[in-house]
């Protein structure tokens, strides 16, 4: 990728450093030239890792639309270098390097999916098919298992679990709760083992609108 | 090379659920992209103008088709392999231009449609939101981040509600970072002091009480839809539990077997009953609408209306119920 011709957007952060922080106005999205940077969201009293991205990614591209709150917060790992693009310069970086703007199209299908699969959840009424549902969206995310069986392992959280439901920590562990007295799952300390991906899968399917 | 195709009038291009690395511009003919909508089950047709692309997103994004594409008369097409697409696309940016713009638009009524069904979720204004940031990084002591997130705070909010407070928790932690550097330094007063996280720790896991054991016993009953015997269940756990708090989910659940069974009257007059003598309960807005439909039901459509207009004046009513009220009102005409 020929970017020599940006070089005149490219910012540095030093390790720790907020690139952007979540809540704050934003304009600008990054590209990745060097370094590590790490996305986090603060929810109560804990920091949780969304995603630590590699040179060559990008992020903030939310900005290009609008004007939005960050959703999340951005830090420097280590030396990071970036290219920050706005609304003014974003256009003759498309112009110019129409690799990024394929990179750019691509991330876009991939949010517009994840936004879509989040909202089949959430339109779920049936508190039971929404928790069910998450674990269906998260078994998705893994790709194709190797093995065939019914069983499958999340090390996911109660407050994930209940975040990505769009339900209270309270609610989420009454149905989680639930699922477990009927056998359906066990809930350990790290993780959460389904017993049977496939009868879930009925399960959400007969909850959900034809 | 993108390779010509032609299609009878009744044929699919591709099916919904179909994984394929395949783009397609519509030569001629006409071709419609019939989908369910996500929210009410209703098909969604979009027909494809002469020139325009499809099966794009499902194609770069590697996901499976969202659509049908069906054929409404004969037509031809150009299709093309993803790195074919990404070539051709190289050549004339204002087409990834205009697909940005495109799926930006997507993405942004897709974000809208889930920020309104998690209503509660975004409560956090921007303002108190980034103040509390500050003052999340103060409370671990990472002074330089904590800083950053105040003077923010400070830039865009100059007369905000925080100004005065994060004007003086930006000093203390420049000041901090200086006199213990990151991660040292005495606690600061009114902050949150660095704790383990608590909240993470599993709770289902924990053993489970008698009581709650017979409680979800008579729950997995109930959802075996065999309402008469969760009854019975959850009026000897109601009548006899020594754990109040599962007797009065037992009275709850009760009124939801009265419900599924149909027997309106005794439904309304558990719950009315369950109201009076526990006014505070958690679940009081669904027992409002389990009264509300029980008089739907039997045919009173005002007092059923009165009841769900009541649940809709109450604050922090779940997402799921207000849909499910949103509905009973429209469904009554009113």
């Amino acid at each position: 990728m020929n970017l020599e011709a940006f070089e005149r957007f490219a910012v540095g952060y030093q390790p720790g450093e907020i690139i952007f922080c979540e809540y704050e106005p934003g304009d600008a999205f990054y590209l990745i030239q060097q370094g590590r940077v790490q996305i986090s969201k603060i929810m109560g009293d804990i920091e949780k890792t969304v995603d630590v991205l590699q040179p060559g990614e990008i992020f903030g591209e939310m900005a290009i639309l609008e004007e939005a709150p960050r959703s999340a917060t951005a830090i420097a790992v280590e030396r990071v270098k970036c290219l920050e693009f706005n609304r003014e310069n974003f256009e003759i970086l498309m112009r110019g390097n129409p690799a990024i703007a394929l990179k750019l199209l691509k991330l876009f299908t991939k949010r517009i999916y994840d936004q879509r699969r989040r909202f089949m959840i959430l339109t779920l009424d049936d508190t039971q098919a929404r928790v069910a549902d998450v674990f269906l969206m998260l078994n998705e995310l893994r790709g194709q298992p190797e093995d065939e069986t019914d069983e499958r392992v999340f090390f996911t959280t109660q407050e994930d679990v209940a975040h990505w439901a769009g339900l209270s920590t309270e609610e989420t562990r009454h149905v989680l709760n639930h699922f477990v007295s009927q056998r359906r799952l066990e809930v350990e300390k790290d993780r959460i083992i389904l017993k049977n991906i496939n009868e879930f899968v009925r399960f959400v399917n007969s909850r959900r609108k034809q | 090379m993108p390779r010509p195709m032609t299609f009878k009038a009744n044929s699919v291009i591709y099916f919904r659920g179909d994984v394929s690395d395949r783009i397609y511009i519509l030569k001629s003919g006409r071709v419609s992209l019939n989908s369910t909508d996500i929210e009410t089950g209703q098909e969604i047709h979009d027909y494809i103008q002469t020139g325009e692309f499809f099966g794009v997103k499902s194609a770069l994004g590697k996901y499976p088709r969202e659509e049908n594409a069906v054929v409404l008369s004969d037509a031809s097409v150009l299709m093309f392999t993803v790195p074919e697409f990404e070539h051709i696309v190289s050549q004339n940016t204002r087409i990834i231009m205009k697909m940005l713009k495109v799926f930006s638009n997507q993405l942004r009524r897709m974000h809208a449609k889930v920020s309104a069904l998690l209503a509660e979720d975004a409560q956090v204004d921007p303002e108190s939101g980034l103040f509390n940031i500050g003052q999340y990084y103060l409370g671990k002591k990472r002074y330089e981040q904590a800083l950053y997130a105040f003077r923010r705070y400070l830039t865009y909010y100059p007369s905000g509600r925080l100004h005065a407070r994060a004007n003086e928790l930006a000093q203390k932690a420049e000041q901090f970072l200086q006199q213990y550097g990151a991660g040292k330094g005495p606690n600061i007063e009114g902050v949150e002091a660095a704790s383990p996280a608590e909240s993470a720790k599993p709770e289902a896991g924990r053993q489970l009480s008698d009581a709650a054991k017979e409680f979800y016993a008579a729950v997995s009953t109930f959802s075996q839809q065999k309402y008469a015997e969760a009854l019975r269940s959850f009026k000897q756990i109601a009548d006899t539990s020594s754990d109040e708090e599962y007797r009065i989910k037992a009275l709850f659940e009760m009124g939801r077997c009265f419900s599924s069974l149909g027997q309106h009257d005794a439904c309304i007059k558990h719950f009315t009953g369950l109201i009076q003598r526990y006014p505070k309960i958690p679940e009081l807005p669904d027992a409002l609408y389990y009264v509300g439909q029980s008089y739907q039901e039997k045919g009173d459509t005002q007092r059923a209306q009165s009841f769900y207009q009541k649940i809709m004046s109450m604050p922090g009513v779940g997402e799921a119920l207000m849909r499910k009220v949103r509905r009973a009102i429209k469904a009554g005409g009113g």
